[in-house]
Order: structure tokens, then C-alpha cells, then sequence
């Protein structure tokens, strides 16, 4: 792998205490993972085996108790700005328009106005918004508000950007040109990226890596590489591309058996 | 009649067509009651001292502001500006009271709204003072404060404070926990999370509040300036009953209402358009 782990995750497990029958709900069991540098690691598995736990783990949003996670060495405690997250509900502020939005961060960390406005043009451009700087995100579409989104987790510069089924609330066509365009600011910033999906066309097309997550409890049950340059990793091309279809089908086969094994339980 | 439809036109381009059409509808219902009242002159169904000429009320301005010397001795508050006086007694107790009143109520409604313990301590108190809130403190505040301005200003105060204050805190609790975070994830403190995300996350809600509590506010204020007050527009209306004026009681209920409207269309509906429209957060009818 290229460069050093940004993220490691040792151990981990999660117990959602049930304030109401007094029964915990045993989430994630045993996790460990760890995410390179300028690596994009896409984990798919089962609704409710416990994705978003672990990304809210990392995020800090969400206390542990058992295990151990780390990002550039440092132990997670509470969310941070070396943490960018793009949630799957619009997380971007009614209140503000699209430029105060992606330089909230900036604006946060208290940097200088001139820099802030260049670096904020700079990302607006790249996510294909200019234009429409200074409109309220109740004037854009669900798509639009997306890009802004990812825009600002961008712009505040994170050591890790995690994703929660960003393109999850847009419709297929927009979630395919959301897609095309994560891949090029993938290619422009060179971002490490821990992305999760349901979709395993999603995780193939987008991931250096994908990790499949068994049932509740979620547990590491594979993972696999996708060695596919990202120049390559347009939807034009990668349709056809036997690298793709094969990693594709790898995955699905593999979340298919935890979805349907469930009469075992 | 071409010289009217280009006219009515020019007006429907000028300020609007819904609104245009809303604001013939709203004022149908007061054009009838002036035609009534005015046809009651003519015809006395009931005599001046019940129903004064809408003439008597007009002339009741002049009549008691007769003795100012002018409109600087007015807003100097000037002995002989009786009606002047009360009007600016009471619009004065109102902002008094809202300036006090509106900042503490958010500022305890958000921290309420963020903090179990505090909400643990305010919520309660809070239902019991609006449960007996407004008028039925007035006989407790002579008890307290005497007959004065402390009386109207303290009923006015647990008015407005208790209403924005519940809103508020409704406000801040149906914000949603997804903006919180991502303020908190780009390196947002508390504070930053309070003043970027709870404080205009709760504006809906602390605007309704503020509406509420200058309605009820100038409610309890009349009422109180009634019974336990010694100038202000509520004593006015009180002591000219007491003496039969009741052109001077029509004056004082129609300014009541004619300021109420003021302050609502020039205050909060700017504040409503320059925040909550321009962000989004109202329903618009289309
Ligand atoms: N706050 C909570 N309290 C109790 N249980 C919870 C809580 N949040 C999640 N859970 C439970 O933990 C398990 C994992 O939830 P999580 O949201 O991480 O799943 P997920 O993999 O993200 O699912 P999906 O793909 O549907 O988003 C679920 O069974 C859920 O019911
Ligand atoms: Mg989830």
C-alpha cells in the first residue's frame, strides 16, 4: 500500500444500550481496519450491520468503549476537523449559502477571509457549481445540495473524508454523474476516503479496496481488491471492464449470502 | 374605463396580484363595520354615548392633544400631550419589556432546549407560570410593585419572557442532530454549534414566539394598565369609561390594534422575510 495507515481501527466493538428492555444491541464485533493514504475504501454489507455505527465511531459522534481507533496515531475523542464526514441526509446549513457553506470549515478554523474566498472558488469549480454562489441550498436540487456537501467536507482539507451512503437520496441518473464526478475530484485531490454503501456497484466502481461487512453483528467477513486505475473508472467504460464485473459479482455473491442466510438465525 | 383598468393594472404590477387580491378580501369585513357604524350616526339606533359618530372619534385625537404645544413638547413628553403620553407609555413599556424580555427568553430557551439538566429546572417552572401567565398576576404585582409602571412592566416581562422561552426550546429540540454534527466534524465548538446551527435552526419557532408574546404581551399590558397602572393607552380607555368619554374608548381600542399591526407588519414581517423566507423555512403558498 501506498504511504502509512491514516486510519486504524484494532478490536472494535459496539453495544447500543436499549434504555427501554434493558437488552444492549450488539452492533459491531471485532472490527479491525486500517486506511491508507490516498486510499479509497468502500464497505458494503447488510442494511443494519452496523456501517453507520462504525462511521460514527470514527467521526467521534458516536463514544466506544471496546477496542481501540486512531487517526494519524491519535486516538479518537469527539469529532474533530481531521474528520470530514458527508452524511446521507443534507447536513448543509439552510441558512447559508452555497459559498458560506463550503468555507464554513475555513471560517471555523479561522482562516484568513482572502484565502478562505480562493479556496472556496477553487472547490466550487471543482464540484461544478459556479454560478451559483450565493444561492440557498432550498434552491438546489437534491443533487446540487449533494455536491455542496462533499464540497465543504473538501474545502476544511480532512486527513480522512468518510462518507454514509452520500448518493443514497438521489435519483440513478444523478447518483451515476455523482459518481463520474467523485472519481475526478478522487483524481484531482487525492483524498483518503472510508465510503460506505448499499450499493455494490457503487463500492466496486468507486473502491482501491472493498470491505464486506457480515450481519449484525457487523463483523469483517472479506475483502477485496479492486486494481483498477481511476482514470479507468468512468461508467462509459467500466460497463465492459471484465476487472469490474468480476469484483462486481465477487461482492454481490458475497453480501447475497449474509442477506439470505437470515432463516439460519 | 380604460383609465381605471390601466390604473387597477398598474396597481396589481405595483404590489402584486395575490396580495393585491388578499388585502381587498381583508378589508371587506372592516369596510361593512365602518358603513354600519357610519349608517348608526344617521339613523341613532343607539345613541352617541354608545356608539359615537366616527367624526367624534376622530375629533377626541384633537380634543386631547389640544393643550400641546407641539410635536417636539410631544415626544418630550410634555404634561398637556395627553394622548401622546399614553401612547408612547405603553409602546415604551412594550419595547422595555420585549428588549429585556425577548433576548433572556432565547438565550435560557436555547440553553433549555441544548441541556437536560437546565430544562430539568426551567421546564416545570415554566408551565406554571404560563398556566397562570398575563392578567391573572395583576392583583399579586399591585400587592408587590403598587399602582405604576413596575406593575405593567413585571406582568409584561412574565408574559413575553415565558412564551420565548418555550419556543425557543421547541425550536431548539426539532433541529436537526445531522446539522449539529456537521458543524461539529468541520472543528465547530459549542458555541459555534449554537450560534451557527440552534440559534437560526429555531428561528421559525422563536418568531412565532415573538408573535405570540406581542399579542399577548399588549393584551396583558392593556389589562394591566387598566387595574393596576396610572398612565398608558389601557388607563386611558379605563378612565374615560369611568367618565363617559367613549369617543376617547373607541380612540383607544383602534390605536391598540392600529399599533399592534405596526409592529407586526414592520417588524416581524421584515425580520420573517430577511431570515426564515430567505433561507427557506416557511411554507409558501404558490
Ligand atoms: N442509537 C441506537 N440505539 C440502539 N440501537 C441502534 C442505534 N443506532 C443503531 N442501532 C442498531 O444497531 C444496528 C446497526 O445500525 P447501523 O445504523 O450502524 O446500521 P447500518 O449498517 O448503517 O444500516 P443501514 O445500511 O440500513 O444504514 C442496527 O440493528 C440498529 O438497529
Ligand atoms: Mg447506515
Amino acid at each position: 500500500m501506498s504511504g502509512e495507515a491514516k486510519l486504524i481501527i484494532q478490536d472494535l466493538c459496539h453495544h447500543y444500550p436499549d434504555e427501554y428492555t434493558g437488552q444492549s444491541v450488539h452492533a459491531l464485533e471485532g472490527i479491525n481496519l486500517q486506511v491508507y493514504e490516498n486510499e479509497f475504501v468502500a464497505i458494503v454489507g447488510p442494511s443494519g450491520c452496523g456501517k453507520t455505527t462504525l462511521l460514527n465511531i470514527v467521526a467521534g459522534l458516536l463514544p466506544y468503549r471496546e477496542g481501540r481507533a486512531m487517526v494519524d496515531g491519535v486516538e479518537i475523542r469527539g469529532p474533530g476537523p481531521d474528520r470530514g464526514v458527508v452524511f446521507q441526509e443534507h447536513a448543509i446549513l439552510p441558512w447559508r449559502t452555497v459559498a458560506r457553506n463550503i468555507g464554513h470549515g475555513l471560517e471555523l478554523q479561522r482562516v484568513p477571509k482572502e484565502e478562505t474566498r480562493r479556496r472556496v472558488q477553487e472547490y466550487i469549480d471543482l464540484v461544478g457549481l459556479t454560478g451559483f454562489e450565493n444561492r440557498y441550498p432550498h434552491e438546489l436540487s437534491g443533487g446540487m445540495k449533494q455536491r455542496v456537501a462533499v464540497a465543504r467536507t473538501l474545502c476544511a482539507d480532512p486527513v480522512i473524508m468518510l462518507m454514509d451512503e452520500p448518493f443514497a437520496a438521489v435519483d440513478a441518473q444523478t447518483r451515476i454523474t455523482l459518481q463520474d464526478e467523485l472519481n475526478r475530484i478522487v483524481m484531482a485531490t487525492h483524498k483518503t476516503i472510508l465510503f460506505i454503501t448499499h450499493s455494490v456497484e457503487e463500492a466496486a466502481f468507486l473502491g482501491d479496496r472493498c470491505i464486506v461487512f457480515s450481519r449484525r453483528p457487523g463483523r469483517i467477513k472479506t475483502e477485496i481488491k479492486i486494481d483498477i486505475p481511476r482514470e479507468q473508472r468512468v461508467w462509459k467504460e467500466m460497463g465492459t471492464n471484465p476487472k469490474f464485473t468480476e469484483a462486481r459479482d465477487q461482492i454481490l455473491h458475497l453480501v447475497r449470502q449474509e442477506v439470505t442466510s437470515d432463516d439460519e438465525h | 374605463m380604460t383609465a381605471i383598468s390601466e390604473f387597477s393594472i398598474a396597481i396589481q404590477r405595483r404590489v402584486g396580484r395575490q396580495r393585491l387580491r388578499r388585502g381587498i378580501l381583508g378589508s371587506i369585513p372592516f369596510i361593512f363595520i365602518i358603513f354600519l357604524w357610519e349608517l348608526n350616526t344617521y339613523f341613532v339606533w343607539y345613541e352617541p354615548i354608545e356608539i359615537p359618530p366616527i367624526a367624534d372619534v376622530w375629533g377626541a385625537i384633537f380634543f386631547m392633544q389640544s393643550d400641546c404645544p407641539g410635536l417636539v413638547a410631544a415626544f418630550q413628553l410634555h404634561n398637556d400631550c395627553q394622548l401622546s403620553n399614553n401612547i408612547m407609555s405603553s409602546v415604551g413599556r412594550v419595547i422595555l419589556a420585549a428588549v429585556v424580555g425577548i433576548p433572556f427568553g432565547i438565550a435560557f430557551g436555547i440553553l433549555a432546549g441544548i441541556n437536560r439538566t437546565i430544562s430539568g429546572y426551567l421546564e416545570p417552572v415554566g408551565i406554571f407560570m404560563n398556566s397562570v401567565s398575563g392578567i391573572a398576576w395583576i392583583p399579586l404585582a399591585i400587592v408587590w410593585f403598587g399602582v405604576g409602571w413596575e406593575t405593567t412592566l413585571f406582568i409584561m416581562l412574565n408574559t413575553i419572557f415565558w412564551l420565548i422561552f418555550f419556543n425557543t426550546m421547541m425550536g431548539v429540540r426539532a433541529v436537526p442532530k445531522v446539522l449539529v454534527h456537521g458543524v461539529q466534524t468541520l472543528g465547530g465548538s459549542r458555541f459555534d454549534t449554537i450560534w451557527n446551527v440552534y440559534l437560526p435552526g429555531a428561528m421559525p419557532s422563536i418568531i412565532t414566539g415573538m408573535r405570540m408574546s406581542l399579542a399577548f404581551g399588549w393584551r396583558a399590558l392593556i389589562a394591566a394598565e387598566m387595574i393596576g397602572g396610572d398612565s398608558g393607552l389601557g388607563f386611558m380607555i379605563f378612565v374615560s369609561a369611568v367618565e363617559f368619554k367613549t369617543e376617547e374608548v373607541f380612540l383607544g381600542v383602534i390605536l391598540i390594534s392600529l399599533i399592534y399591526l405596526m409592529s407586526d407588519r414592520w417588524l416581524l414581517v421584515p425580520l420573517e422575510k430577511w431570515t426564515i423566507e430567505r433561507w427557506g423555512l416557511v411554507w409558501k403558498p404558490t
